[in-house]
């Protein structure tokens, strides 16, 4: 069922984190290779901002910063970087210590920046000006007293769900208890307040992921701790004096120590329904739930891609083959523009362009008879009102 | 290193052979598992690799240490440090250089019997062999040996040599005087060369790190500590030392000698080897004694000497390459991260590579990315049909492949849908049917006042029904009839349109959809026994002689009405073994009494609809709610969407979705279900206001944005609510009143544009002013015309061969008409003329203007995956 193949990087160094944008077009990834000083030490993780806001990265760094960045075309009259170049648009330095995590929060709360690090500080930021990414204001500090290690956003878009986020601590004294704490925005206070702590979780977690919710009643959360965790929390139905966090009542759906050592990350496909874990044990495993909500291990690759054999009670349904490596000069042009990282223009998984230049739109007209009269709706419109950088989808709507 | 702890050692250039050694010296190649050479003598080392033993020499014994000789010539070399101090060199397999025979047993004594602890070669000057001994007195506890002393080329007569060797082996070979002697009065545990300069070597003393200086050997720097055993280099940080004392390791920075960098979290059992990964940076393997794991230290941070404060970050991982104890472990030399590990006992020997933290991420296109080291990685779920589409594919890529089939679209004939899904799925095939019955019941039609009531479901009509009850003279099963229940049959499909209650049509159906087991509980229910069984042979004949509808049919027929007959006997206990749901009902329902039909109602394979329908013909007044309520509740529960039969498109059904939704994540079916459903309250139910929404940001996530707008257009046909405003207007610059307004102003927007005319059209008026001034429109900046001119044939696209599909050319023509511009620059034109030509060109179009126009909109320039 799932196939897969190596793709060539420019990477000189270990790749830290991979991220895909909204429209798994284009990745990023972050290394801790220093060929270019944009952090003075290794990137921990990088992370896509909706395109909404424009072509915007952040990432996080163990020399205590996060920084912006945004996609600038056509202002580069340095021919090696291609037609688009990548700038830092603000370093963010309130942390005094490694900043191990950032993420967007997530659209529909506006362009707001998470960073979590090391000294057990959740930081969220917001551009109030989605047009001027170099200003940033710090909204929230909430302290969780032990050392972050990751943060998920709760994506659920629903006026039902208030924000929501979730910390992982990477702290590896069993007796402080819950590692995970999630923590709930209160309409009334205007504050984060703590709504949960997991206090089955006891070891380190290294990586936690909300699942995408899709008009689920309940969240999940997936943490990669010394085995892979599948909790749900289910929103008590409160009554509407109650004031106070949401009470979740905190279910753990699953729990597997397949990989036999440490897991560090974890992460969700777009409809939930498929996680994919990693471990110490270099191998990707991904799990699946059946229609009575039991997940189980649906396949097992090799983190060199190369087939798992001979192993006992593995699924025979994975294939995994290694594909002859993709190598065009093309990822130079586009990788090297910002430093460390790399930026394929990636096409569709299956087409054969995958390093191809991005193409106008040529097909825009060949598509176009989805009666064009209609006006296509724009999410958020007002936020494009003023901006430059116009999607033509807007023009097309008279 | 004790004679009996096995050791490893690569060798410097054969990436594929390395040493043990324990009590001898044992010489292996590592390849790959079935290769050519598939001997027995292959030992299994991993799932891909095995060695093979090529060499072993026992002519040193008590051996304490060995070290590698690190030039190319002579390959297999290797100097031992035995339990006396003597270093003898010595050779593995046979080599045939002279320069090579010259070396190999040659012996370096020093003055006083010891225990030699360490060799260590230089890396450059590889004449240099360094020793380490305990302390005797006074005497000098690090020798350096110059291996060419005494090298005689002239006499490099073969046959010479090997007498010399095996018989004047002691008094020729034998070398006493050491090029340097450091490290008086002390005793030697390590000893390592520092790369940065490799005059330089650093020893692990007793009590402190030394650093003696070869081209100054009277002067020596050293630090004290416990720390002393085992010092490495890290071969990617010159500066950074790392050594241990029990089961701490320190870390040095040569920079900033005096104290340790860092230490490592101490081990509860005392550390026996500590090295560096060799293609790796910062990466730090320990092992302690008895133990199965390799704990690793991984540094990511560029070391620095001066004053940073913090704690570096380090990530602790272990790993466990075999089950048994480890006795040593060597990390390979140039492939990454593989290491050889040799178990404490019995030599058992595994090849293992250490992986890198893996990150992954989703794409949302369902596939799989993920880094391990320096590699990506891509992994996408194969559409390949087999064996393998037996395990159900995820409910993305399905969603994905429904909207591309545009399912959920067919508004006339709503049933459809569920073979635009895929056809395999009963639950949206039932789901598909009851909407389809629901909204395109032709009674209904003709009874306004009953539509909304339809809509409701079952459930509601079963509420408010004045039954009477008729009853059947046939039997004395009692049967009963109203117009309500009617409906409710009308709705579950057994009966169509008519005021007669004739289930024959449904039954020819069934019949053509081979479906012979279900026909013939349904004509049994209609208690049409002859029926059924003619139904059960025609389906045996169909079915090539099916023996076991014969059969049954032949039971049937035995039916008699005794309560305790043999056959009702034999019929009620056997009728569980039969495999068919429909057959087994219709033995429950022959041997039930009247009024108690648990056997048909609560078997959950039986589709809901003819359980429904069943009751709705069996049971009493009282029964039929409470059944209908119990099943609801339960079809709620469990997300089944055959409930939506019950439940109509109201609160309940909503709930029921709402169940599927947190089940499957099939937001896309629970959209169009909803979106049937007119009644404006359930439109504006949050949770389907969400579904809608989620649906949407999927197909925008997969870039299906013509899926999205022909979505959203079906939406504003059946929710007008959720129509958008017009989000762009296009003002008059002179005026300032709206151009497009005036536009949409007309009765039909289509017009607007149709009047512009299309090639061959004969109507060619033109609006090429602005309706409010009068003043002219701008200018297209490719054609020079002003906009409202129609577009002339545009170049490039090969109008000829598009001409067939007329309606598609109107919609591409009024397309190319349209007003466009760039935001930035604020130039454009005809939409079409300003699409051909951002084909082959960035710059704007508009000499002197270098805006990129297009390329300012990296949304813009996806190509849509959707082709419409």
């Amino acid at each position: 069922m799932f196939v897969a193949r190596s793709i060539a990087a420019d990477h000189k160094d270990l790749i830290h984190d991979v991220s895909y944008d909204f429209h798994g077009r284009r990745m990023a990834t972050c290394s801790s290779d220093q060929s270019v000083k944009t952090h003075s030490g290794s990137v921990w993780r990088v992370t896509w901002a909706h395109p909404e806001f424009g072509q915007v990265l952040a990432s996080c760094s163990f020399d205590r910063t996060a920084a912006v960045w945004e996609e600038i075309v056509g202002e580069s009259n340095d021919k090696q970087r291609g037609l688009s170049h990548w700038i830092k648009r603000t370093t963010l330095v309130d942390s005094r210590t490694s900043v191990t995590d950032v993420k967007f929060a997530p659209k529909h709360m506006g362009l707001m920046l998470t960073t979590c690090s090391a000294d057990g500080v959740v930081r969220i930021y917001e551009a109030p000006d989605v047009m001027n990414l170099s200003q940033w204001s710090l909204q929230h500090e909430i302290s969780c007293k032990l050392s972050c290690s990751c943060i998920s956003w709760n994506p659920s878009s629903s006026r039902a769900h208030p924000p929501m986020f979730a910390v992982g601590s990477d702290d590896s004294n069993v007796t402080y208890g819950g590692k995970v704490q999630i923590y709930e925005y209160n309409e009334n206070t205007r504050k984060y307040a703590k709504a949960e702590t997991l206090m089955t979780v006891t070891d380190a977690v290294h990586d936690i992921a909300f699942a995408p919710n899709l008009g689920r009643s309940f969240h999940v959360l997936a943490i990669a701790t010394k085995d892979v965790r599948i909790f749900k929390l289910v929103p008590m139905r409160k009554e509407s004096t109650s004031t106070g966090p949401t009470k979740f009542e905190v279910q753990i759906v699953a729990q597997f120590d397949n990989h036999n050592s440490q897991v560090w990350r974890v992460s969700w496909n777009i409809t939930s329904t498929l996680l994919a874990s990693s471990g110490d044990d270099g191998c990707v495993r991904l799990w699946k739930a059946n229609y009575m909500d039991n997940w189980k291990c649906t396949g097992i690759l090799k983190g060199d891609g190369s087939p798992l054999s001979g192993s006992s009670g593995q699924p025979t349904a994975m294939s995994t083959v290694v594909g002859s490596s993709v190598h065009t000069s093309q990822n130079a042009l586009n990788g090297m523009s910002a430093g460390r990282y790399f930026f394929p223009p990636l096409d569709l998984p299956r087409a054969g362009t995958r390093y191809g230049h991005l193409l106008p739109p040529s097909s825009l007209i060949e598509h176009c008879d989805a009666e064009p009269i209609q006006p296509q709706q724009q999410p958020l419109p007002h936020r494009h009102s003023s901006r430059a950088l116009l999607p033509l989808p807007e023009a097309e709507g008279q | 290193m004790s004679g009996s702890k096995p050791d490893i050692l690569w060798s410097p250039h054969h990436p594929d052979r390395y040493v043990i050694c324990d009590s001898e010296l044992g010489l292996y190649r590592i390849g790959p598992v079935g290769s050519a050479e598939t001997k027995a003598g292959t030992l299994p080392l991993s799932e891909e690799t095995a060695a093979t033993l090529l060499a072993i020499n026992s002519d040193t014994p008590y051996m304490k240490c060995v070290a590698w000789y690190p030039k190319h010539e002579p390959e297999c070399l290797l100097a031992v440090g035995q339990a006396n101090g003597r270093v003898v060199l010595t050779s593995l397999g046979q080599s045939h250089n002279s320069a090579c025979k010259e070396l190999v047993g040659k012996e370096f004594v020093p003055k006083h019997a010891r225990q030699c602890n360490t060799l260590a070669w230089n890396p450059v000057d590889s004449n240099l062999l360094a020793a380490g001994l305990d302390k005797h007195r006074a005497d000098f506890s690090v020798l350096i040996w110059d291996i060419s002393s005494k090298f005689s080329p002239e006499t490099s007569v073969a046959a010479d040599k090997i007498r010399l060797s095996s018989v004047d082996l002691d008094s020729s070979t034998v070398v006493t005087k050491p090029l340097y002697e450091l490290g008086q009065n002390d005793a030697c545990l390590s000893l390592c060369w520092l790369l940065r300069d490799p005059k330089l070597l650093l020893a692990g003393m007793h009590r402190n790190l030394a650093i003696f200086d070869l081209r100054n050997t009277s002067q020596k720097t050293f630090v004290n500590t416990k720390a002393i055993q085992g010092v490495t280099v890290d071969p990617h940080f010159h500066d950074r030392v790392a050594s241990f004392f029990e089961g701490q390791v320190a870390i040095w920075d040569l920079r900033k000698f005096e104290k340790p960098v860092l230490t490592l979290t101490e081990q509860p059992k005392p550390l026996t080897k500590v090295a560096w990964c060799p293609t790796r940076t910062g990466l730090l393997a320990t092992l302690t004694r008895d133990s199965n794991i390799i704990r690793l230290y991984d540094m990511q941070h560029t070391p620095t000497p001066i004053g940073d404060e913090t704690e570096p970050t380090i990530i602790e991982r272990s790993v466990q390459p075999c089950e048994s104890q480890i006795g040593s472990f060597a990390w390979h030399p140039s492939s990454q991260n593989r290491m050889v590990v040799v178990s404490a006992a019995n030599r058992v020997m595994t090849d293992f590579t250490v992986f890198e933290r893996i990150s992954l991420a989703w794409s949302s296109t369902t596939s799989l990315m993920w880094a391990c080291g320096r590699h990506l990685y891509d992994c996408v779920e194969d559409g390949a049909e087999g064996v393998e589409s037996m395990i159900e594919k995820d409910i993305a890529t399905k969603m994905r492949q429904r909207a591309q089939s545009r399912y959920g679209h067919d508004t006339v004939q709503v049933w459809r849908n569920h073979l635009l899904a895929g056809g395999n799925d009963p639950q949206l095939k039932s789901l598909w049917y009851d909407l389809s019955y629901i909204l395109f019941d032709d009674d209904v039609e003709e009874m306004p006042a009953q539509r909304d009531a339809v809509y409701l479901g079952i459930t509601i009509i079963e509420k408010d029904m004045e039954c009477w009850s008729g009853s059947d003279r046939q039997t004395d099963v009692p049967r009963y009839l109203s117009e309500e229940r009617c409906l409710a049959l009308r709705l579950c499909g057994w009966i169509s349109r008519g005021p007669d209650i004739d289930v024959e049509i449904f039954l020819r159906t069934l019949e053509q959809e081979r479906e012979w087991e279900r026909a013939a509980a349904v004509a049994l229910f209609n208690l049409d026994i002859r029926r059924a069984i003619q139904i059960l042979n025609k389906g045996a004949t169909a079915e090539k002689g099916d023996l076991n509808l014969n059969v049954v049919a032949m039971a049937l027929s035995g039916y008699t009405d005794e309560k305790s007959s043999l056959w009702r006997e034999m019929c009620s206990s056997l009728r569980l073994q039969l495999k068919n749901p429909y057959l087994c009902v219709m033995f429950a329902f022959l041997t039930s009494e009247p009024g108690a039909y648990d056997g048909v109602l609560y078997e959950s394979s039986v589709a809901v609809r003819d359980r429904v329908a069943f009751a709705c013909m069996f049971l009493s007044d009282a029964q039929l709610p409470r059944y209908i309520d119990k099943l609801t509740n339960e079809m709620k529960e469990a997300g089944n969407l055959e409930g939506i039969l019950l439940t109509g498109l109201t609160k309940d059904g909503v709930d029921l979705m709402e169940s599927y939704v947190d089940r499957t994540g099939d937001v896309q079916t629970a959209s169009f279900c909803m979106l049937k459903g007119s009644p404006g309250d359930v439109l504006k139910d949050p949770r389907v206001q969400c579904w809608i929404e989620n649906y949407r940001n999927l197909l925008d996530a997969w870039r299906f944005w013509h899926k999205r707008a022909e979505f959203d257009i079906h939406r504003g046909k059946l929710d007008p609510s959720s129509k958008p405003l017009a989000q762009v207007f296009v003002s008059c610059n002179f005026c300032g009143k709206s151009i497009s307004y005036s536009c949409s102003a007309m009765p039909h927007q289509g017009r607007g544009f149709s009047q512009y005319g299309v090639s061959g059209s004969p109507t060619k008026s033109k609006v090429t002013s602005c309706p409010g001034c009068r003043k002219p429109l701008p200018r297209c900046a490719l054609c020079l015309m002003n906009m409202g001119t129609p577009v002339s044939n545009c170049p490039g696209t090969g109008k000829s061969d598009e001409k067939v599909d007329l309606t598609r050319e109107n919609k591409l023509a009024q397309f190319n008409n349209w007003f466009t511009w760039c935001h930035n620059c604020r130039h454009g034109g005809h939409a079409g003329h300003m699409l051909s030509w951002f084909r082959d060109h960035t710059e704007c179009p508009v000499s002197a203007c270098t805006c990129k126009c297009m390329q300012l909109d990296t949304t813009g320039n996806l190509v849509p995956s959707d082709s419409s």
